[in-house]
């Protein structure tokens, strides 16, 4: 009995941890659902832009030894610079209902972006640094990583401030009614280019965060988890429903919980399969996602 | 000349795999999933020439018939949804192929050495090739065979009745459905043929490169296999050719000064070109004013 108890904890304190995890998934789900809300389009740059902002974050660490803070601060603003970059580069120019080319032009800046990464750290992994890294909460069985306390917390505190942007503010109602109506919007006098890019910077900052919230939580930042954190972000926007964001949290989570339910009972080579496998169960039982209404599949 | 030969077989294989892109994106749709089929191919085909020892015509095309039978399977869950929502499912499927080839361990004891799939560290003894001593003339030759057959395959079904139907739905579904054309069935065969072909080009792969790993069919060459259709264009076979032949030719080749630095090139070649041209560089209008540039173009007016 008491053993059958031990791996209960055990088996829960690791979807605990899947969930704490799962947040910065979420994040990044976010980040593809707004953009994909706001112009119907993919940036597949978007993983690759955030955890390059993680590497600036970790050159000011490195040369200027900024403290923890600062260093995610600036991988935030760095994220959100990409961002509007990508947007220009990528979509600005492109024909509006051109999906398939603003598609490929940010796979193009997905391998630009890697490329850089790969050949100015060698393509090795690189520490990065945590906040309360040393703390360790315990309750009862259960014991809770202050460094995994704080992700959480940012997360949750800049999923709350994107939200307070995109409905208290009039930034925010320009954003919602250029994703609903873009000729509309435009009758209104919103300036939609603008408005478009102003989205990607902020898509941009939130991925900033998320890049370099789950490097401060693995503890090292490597271009190897580029694909991995891409696919990751797409599967959580498509489970959520492409486009919400109340969506992108819950499949956030959900991912985040499963994934390490996995590498509990398969190991950790087998895991991203399964999370794989489970963007098929929900295509073929459930393609809108948990959240998702059927009008915005394409 | 051997250098040259390799380049020869290189590119034939990519064109197999950029063809196999090109079909599916004949219907509208764009799969970047096409590396996970050439996966299958490989591996199958390395499997069944090393480990149960069959000749590679059989092995080839037992290859390409798995791999179409997993586009199959793919092609329906995944052609539920359409557009961006594929791309996404098929990202999804060539990862889970790379994961499951990353974790296949298939050894088998032959004479004094172990051979077959070794998890990470790849599939090392596909030396079928080498073992009945082919030339490198004789090799080039069995890949450019299996190339202008699909090639002259899909030129011919471009001109029939097939092609018709296929292009009519990337054009525009609506219409065609209303004309009783059953949209999932079309789009499924075209995945079907493109995992048919990516298959045999990947079993070719296989065996001309005598090692394969999990790291070679990552989404970067899932993003090579529709560049080549997108960049040539859709207006023809050839289109597909020639953006491989500039590509890994030109590009890759030329410059080889880069080293590694020449993604990055490839990269920036895809947004340009996207900006600049965003249906393709060899778009229908273009591949217009090259014909009458040559004076084809002039040719076919006074024929009508």
């Amino acid at each position: 009995m008491s053993d059958f108890l031990l791996e209960f904890v055990e088996i829960t304190q690791t979807i605990g941890d899947g969930l704490f995890f799962g947040t910065t998934y979420a994040l990044i789900g976010i980040g593809f659902s707004l953009i994909f809300g706001a112009m119907r389009k993919l940036n597949m740059t978007y993983a690759a832009a955030a955890l390059a902002g993680a590497y600036v974050g970790l050159a000011a660490f490195t040369f200027i030894n900024a403290p923890a803070p600062v260093v995610f601060l600036i991988s935030a603003l760095a994220s959100g610079l990409i961002g509007g970059a990508v947007y220009i580069t990528c979509f600005r120019f492109i024909p509006i209902n051109n999906h398939l080319a603003a598609l490929m032009a940010s796979i193009g800046a997905l391998f630009f972006i890697d490329e850089i990464v790969v050949h100015t750290t060698d393509g090795s992994p690189l520490t990065f640094p945590a906040l309360f890294d040393d703390v360790m909460f315990e309750m009862g069985p259960y014991g809770v990583r202050g460094d995994l306390l704080f992700v959480l917390a940012v997360n949750i505190v800049s999923t709350i401030g994107l939200l307070y942007v995109l409905y208290r503010t009039r930034l925010g109602l320009a954003t919602r009614a250029v994703s609903q109506q873009d000729v509309a919007a435009q009758l209104c006098g919103i300036d939609v280019h603008r408005t478009n890019a102003i989205t990607f910077v902020l898509a941009g900052l939130l991925g900033g965060i998320a890049g370099s919230m789950t490097a401060s939580a693995v503890g090292v930042l490597s271009p190897l988890i580029t694909v991995p954190l891409t696919v990751k972000g797409l599967i959580v926007s498509v489970i959520g429903g492409l486009g919400s964001i109340p969506g992108a949290i819950a499949a956030g989570l959900l991912v985040g919980g499963l994934e390490n339910a996995f590498l509990y009972f398969r190991g950790v080579n087998e895991r991203d399969m399964y999370v794989l496998l489970l963007l098929f169960v929900f295509l073929i039982f459930r393609p809108d996602g948990l959240f998702g209404s059927a009008i915005d599949r394409d | 000349m051997s250098y040259y030969l390799g380049l020869a077989q290189l590119i034939g294989i990519h064109t197999l795999l950029g063809l196999s892109a090109y079909v599916l994106m004949l219907t509208g749709q764009l799969s970047l999933g096409q590396a996970g089929f050439f996966a299958i191919g490989a591996y199958s085909a390395g499997i069944l020439t090393v480990i149960f020892e069959l000749p590679i015509l059989p092995a080839l095309l037992a290859a390409a018939v798995i791999a179409a039978f997993f586009a199959f399977l793919v092609g329906f869950p995944a052609l539920r949804v359409k557009g961006l929502m594929l791309v996404v499912a098929t990202i999804a499927f060539g990862e889970f192929v790379r994961l499951f080839f990353f974790n296949l361990s298939w050894r088998v004891p032959r004479g004094d050495i172990v051979v077959g799939p070794d998890s990470t560290n790849g599939f090392r003894e596909i030396r079928y090739f080498v073992a009945n001593g082919w030339s490198p003339w004789e090799i080039t030759a069995f890949v450019w065979t299996f190339v202008i057959l699909i090639m002259a395959a899909l030129w011919w079904m471009d001109r029939s009745r097939a092609g018709a139907v296929l292009r009519a739905v990337g054009e525009d579904e609506l219409a065609t459905q209303s004309v009783g054309v059953n949209l999932t069935a079309v789009k499924v065969t075209a995945m079907t043929a493109g995992g048919f072909i990516a298959g045999i080009g990947g079993a070719l792969y296989a065996h001309t490169a005598t090692y394969v790993d999990h790291l070679t069919f990552t989404v970067l060459l899932a993003t090579f296999a529709v560049s080549y259709p997108i960049l040539g264009g859709l207006s023809s076979v050839f289109g597909t050719l020639v953006a491989v032949v500039f590509i890994q030719g030109v590009l890759v080749e030329g410059l080889r000064f880069m080293g590694d630095w020449r993604n990055i090139v490839f990269g920036l070649l895809i947004i340009m070109a996207m900006n600049l041209k965003p249906s393709g560089l060899f778009d229908a209008r273009t591949a217009q004013v090259l014909k009458r540039a040559v004076g084809l173009g002039a040719q076919e007016k006074s024929d009508a």
